[in-house]
């Protein structure tokens, strides 16, 4: 039937879901079939709130789960903290898997037990910026909305009035707008880290729009197919050889992107300019806690060093807890930005957090949210 | 779905931060991020973060032992009955239950109180300003902008508005208190010199507050500043719904939370109703509060949180957690903020003991109606005169004594805990002092001493800033005398 | 700022019992020269110490950290001193990164009976930091 590796396309054989889905409804159907047939007791899908709104819901109602289809780009969430404790199946941008990964070698998430279905991504874009955008660049009433669509390197909007427009991503970003900052020098864009890789790149011909492009990445993922073939709720076929080739080429495009971004962000400062800049970066901080909360990684709850070791009452010249966290996720960090978002006096908490790993995890030879069995470096203390 | 999840607003301020509260199986609370709420973007202040600690089930209770809600109504209908009730409402809660606490005023001839003192001493035409001066994004487009509080620990979501402003070009000078960091200068002058060394004019923000135990003279002189430079001012406040407590129910007699107390005292509050506004968290002396208000002869609680004062209420009415509240609120800029949650508890309760005591039934929808009537649609331009006024003196002391002024935050309304236990004094002080690391300070007032730690920061000598309640102090600025311990 | 003649430097040197506390004894007992400017904190294995330590250390007014232990392989407790050389390499790459001048933290291993070696350690270290200066990361009122 399926085996591990295989590259297919298929779609939803439900006609509703496979026209709502982003692109045919796989990944959708997938997860109910999960679900219906006792994989998994729940699963953790986003419930639309409008186009640029989601909040992530954990359900056992399959009519949830089919209802939850469609892409959302203005909804940068990261879905990994919902899976803990619990066993679910969820869908995943390759950040969401990444941290589950993580959560999973910190003992929080049992793999075994969790399905994730990956989803490509380019990158997500921040709402309440978009929206502006929609009416800066496109001339478009956000409420006017009624689909979006990421192809060839053009951000498409679709209106009520049946319209679309489309506007080179890279334009929109030199004008400030456009995905958020990690997003544009993230270089996993298929998430071959979870039990199946789905997007729409490869997919051509007349299913394009309308079907899924879907790797099976190990066992949990041939059982994924398998399960949902089995309750007539997915077709699927191989994927042609042209198919998979144009994937691997959008691919290596997104990458090189991301890679040549990440070289113009993170440039060396000359040494005696890297603390202040530094302690300015941080010295807005009024101490929220935000940062830590949204990080998907982060595990250590009220027991965390970064918290006991700090006080609101230090006269400190840099903040412990910064100072902390910056060494703890020297290894770990995964660059999704929860941190950026969230934090309320907008300090660029990804990109200072990164200029910490990036030459810690290159140095150490390690990425973290790839491997479950590899253990991040610091780990390795407890040595033999 | 497991669980529940509810898109409301952080009920620390009046900015109106929306977040998810989500509530699992087990009924644990948790807050997620709503990152296309306008207001924040997703951002919360640390008040906001710790929002499950601050929640808690209210349950109702008459004469101390539980009841039912209708039990509970039924026996604060037989104590308000004839009798001279006094109404307060700070604007904890949503403008429908509001408005519905103001038709049972309306019913039993009196009026709802906000607590907001200083409005009694401002003439009316200076209210508009007062209520909703501008929008947040006035910030962002302000070419120069005076900050009279200190947002990092007061209302920290204005933080990335002036950092937006700084972006376009903006300059900000902060006037008062501790020298912070994204000001450009700071100035620790006298309110004579406002005017003439501000800099500012007709393109430029004030960024001022008011708030329960605001000195009038200081909002009078705050409005002058406005009138005189021509600048826009708007005026941050503590509670989520303040503006909507006092756009929608107008015409209110706004007695100040301290003559509320001083009535009960002095034997002339007799029967005291209050929705969602808790003065034993309010008031400076938590244990003084508490023990005034056992003197009433009749306190009713309408609480949608288990807090300190239900503890003494001879009757609680409960009703559902604000987040689950189906409702609204208006925030300081005057947008209607809604909750998606469905819970009618507290309208139902309300409607029902204004019947019983000879109103009408009131619902929901209708009360919502009125609160859409009732927003306001354009920010009107500015139309009172200049006020005669008189600030305080607030200036630098040597020697051991010092001027503590409170900087007041979410924390201190709410009277919940939180490590921002500690003094701000700046170095010469701690030197006047031979603070050594690890030493508290006592500060002794007429009410009492108290006993805190220290930071040293940037600021005035002879000044002393905390974001904690303390119970010997109950002026916004007292002189206190301090020695180490 | 500092004159450099008069300034004497903080300097905070975690000494393991064992090995490179009985060194700083030595180094005392032999009467050889060290400026006052060494805080020696006691600890049972030099790999106790935390990173969080030596920033504490840097955030109390420290103007140099210098971490020392046992050689490798002499470890009182078999193998704390290699978990310390692990912690010091996260610690030194970040303190690197962050733009604290390399000269204010040392890792070294000094046995019990190098009490000259350890003094002409703190000697070095000492010179070096006073002409570099006060550590950016001092707060107000710490000389």
């Amino acid at each position: 039937m399926v085996e591990v590796g295989d590259k297919l396309v298929g779609y939803a054989t439900d006609d509703e879901v496979r026209k709502r889905g982003a692109s045919g409804g796989l990944v959708t159907a997938v997860l109910a079939a999960a679900l219906e047939k006792g994989m998994v007791e729940s699963v953790v899908v986003l419930k639309h709130i409008d186009e640029y709104e989601a909040v992530p819901i954990i359900t056992d109602d399959v009519e949830e789960v089919l209802a939850s289809t469609g892409s959302m780009h203005s909804v940068p969430v990261n879905l990994a903290k919902y899976a803990v404790d619990r066993k679910v199946a969820m869908p995943g941008k390759p950040c969401d898997i990444k941290a589950v990964i993580e959560q999973s070698k910190r003992n929080k998430i049992d793999l075994d037990n969790t399905y994730l279905v990956g989803l490509n991504c380019g990158g997500t874009m921040p709402p309440v910026l978009t929206k502006q955008m929609l009416i800066e660049m496109y001339d478009i009433d956000p409420e006017d909305v009624v689909g979006e669509d990421i192809e060839k390197g053009k951000l498409i909007y679709r209106t009520k009035d049946g319209n679309e427009k489309a506007i080179s991503i890279e334009e929109l970003e030199e004008a400030g707008f456009g995905r958020r900052k990690n997003c544009q020098y993230c270089q996993l864009k298929i998430p071959t880290n979870s039990d199946l890789a789905c997007g729409n790149w490869g997919v051509i011909g007349d299913l394009a729009g309308s079907a899924t492009f879907c790797e099976v990445m190990n066992e949990k993922g041939k059982r994924l197919i398998e399960n949902a073939v089995e309750a007539g709720r997915i077709e699927v076929e191989p994927a042609s050889d042209k198919a998979i080739a144009i994937r691997e080429k959008v691919n290596g495009v997104m990458v090189k992107m991301g890679e040549t971004t990440q070289e113009k962000v993170f440039t060396q400062m000359p040494d005696e300019e890297r603390l202040p800049y530094y302690r300015e970066a941080l010295a807005d901080c009024i101490d929220c806690g935000g940062c830590k909360l949204a990080c998907p990684v982060c595990s250590c709850g009220d027991d965390a060093k970064c918290t006991l070791f700090h006080n609101l009452g230090d006269n400190y010249k840099m903040s412990m807890f910064h100072l902390v966290r910056l060494l703890h996720l020297s290894d770990s960090c995964i660059g999704c930005g929860q941190c950026t978002d969230v934090c309320p006096v907008d300090i660029p908490i990804t990109r200072i957090q990164m200029s910490f790993s990036i030459p810690a995890q290159t140095r150490l030879n390690y990425k973290p949210g790839m491997n479950a069995d590899e253990k991040p470096p610091f780990f390795e203390v407890m040595i033999q | 779905m497991i669980g529940n999840v509810y898109q409301t607003v952080c009920p620390g301020c009046n900015i109106g931060c929306g977040l998810y509260i989500r509530e699992d199986e087990e009924g644990a609370l948790s807050i997620d991020f709503m990152k296309s709420s306008p207001a924040n973007e997703g951002k919360l202040c640390r008040f906001g973060i710790k929002l499950p600690e601050h929640y808690s089930k209210a349950v109702s209770m008459v004469d101390g032992a539980q009841a039912s809600v209708e039990d509970a109504v039924k026996a604060a209908s037989d104590k308000l009955k004839g009798a001279d009730v006094t109404m307060l409402n700070v604007g904890n809660t949503t403008s429908e239950e509001s408005l519905a606490f103001k038709a049972i005023a309306d019913t039993l001839g009196t009026v709802v109180n906000t607590g907001m003192g200083v409005y009694s001493e401002l003439p009316s035409e200076c209210h508009p300003t007062v209520g909703v001066g501008m929008s947040l994004s006035d910030i962002e487009s302000a070419k120069r902008i005076a900050l009279f509080i200190d947002p990092y620990i007061q209302y920290p979501l204005v933080i990335r508005r002036i950092l937006k402003a700084k972006e376009n070009g903006a300059s900000v000078v902060s006037v008062g208190w501790r020298n912070i960091h994204l000001a450009d200068e700071n100035k620790f002058i006298d309110p004579d010199k406002y005017e003439s060394e501000l800099g500012l004019d007709s393109e430029s923000v004030i960024i001022a507050d008011v708030h329960p135990n605001a000195d009038p003279g200081w909002v009078k002189r705050m409005l002058n500043l406005a009138l005189k430079t021509g600048a826009k001012i708007i005026f941050m406040k503590p509670f989520v719904n303040a503006t909507g407590v006092d756009l929608l129910c107008k015409g209110t007699g706004q007695k100040g939370l301290k003559e509320i107390m001083d009535g009960i005292n002095d034997g002339s509050i007799k029967t005291l109703v209050t929705l969602d506004s808790d003065l034993v968290e309010l008031m400076p002396n938590s244990d003084e509060a508490a023990e005034t208000l056992k003197k009433l002869d009749n306190l009713i609680v309408i609480a949608s949180r288990d807090s300190a004062v239900n503890e003494i209420a001879n009757v609680v009415i409960a009703a559902e957690p604000q987040y689950a509240k189906k409702g609204s609120f208006m925030n300081v800029e005057g947008q209607l903020l809604k909750n998606n949650g469905s819970g009618t508890a507290g309208i139902d309760a309300l409607s029902s003991l204004n019947q019983n005591l000879g109103g009408e039934a009131m619902e929901s929808a209708s009360l919502h109606n009125k609160v859409l009537e009732g927003i306001i649609k354009k920010i009107t331009k500015p139309k009172y005169k200049e006020l005669a006024c008189e600030v305080m003196d607030i200036g630098s002391m040597e020697g051991a004594k010092g001027n503590l002024v409170f900087l007041y935050n979410p924390f201190m309304w709410f009277d919940q805990k939180d490590d921002n236990d500690f003094v701000m004094v700046n170095l010469n002080m701690a030197k006047r002092l031979a603070l050594r690391k690890g030493a508290m300070i006592n500060l002794t007032s007429e009410g009492g001493s108290v006993s805190m730690r220290y930071k040293v920061e940037d600021m005035p000598d002879g000044l002393i800033l905390t974001a904690k309640k303390i119970p010997a102090v109950t002026e916004w600025v007292a002189t206190v005398s301090t020695e180490v311990v | 700022m500092a004159d450099n003649n008069d300034w004497e430097p903080k300097i905070v040197a975690f000494c393991c019992n064992w090995c490179s506390y009985g060194g700083a004894d030595t180094a005392g007992m032999g009467r050889f020269q060290q400026p006052a400017s060494t805080r020696v904190i006691r600890v049972m294995c030099s790999g106790r110490i935390d990173p969080l330590h030596v920033y504490n250390a840097f955030l109390e007014g420290a103007d140099a950290v210098l971490v020392t232990g046992c050689h490798l392989g002499d470890c009182h407790y078999v193998n704390g001193n290699e978990k310390t050389e692990l912690k010091y390499q996260f610690l030194e790459e970040m303190v690197k990164q962050l733009g604290l001048e390399p000269e204010r933290l040392h890792l070294n291993w000094i046995s019990a009976s190098e009490g000259e070696r350890f003094a002409n350690f703190i000697n070095d270290v000492t010179a070096k930091v006073k002409e570099i200066g006060p550590s950016p990361l001092k707060p107000e009122g710490v000389s």
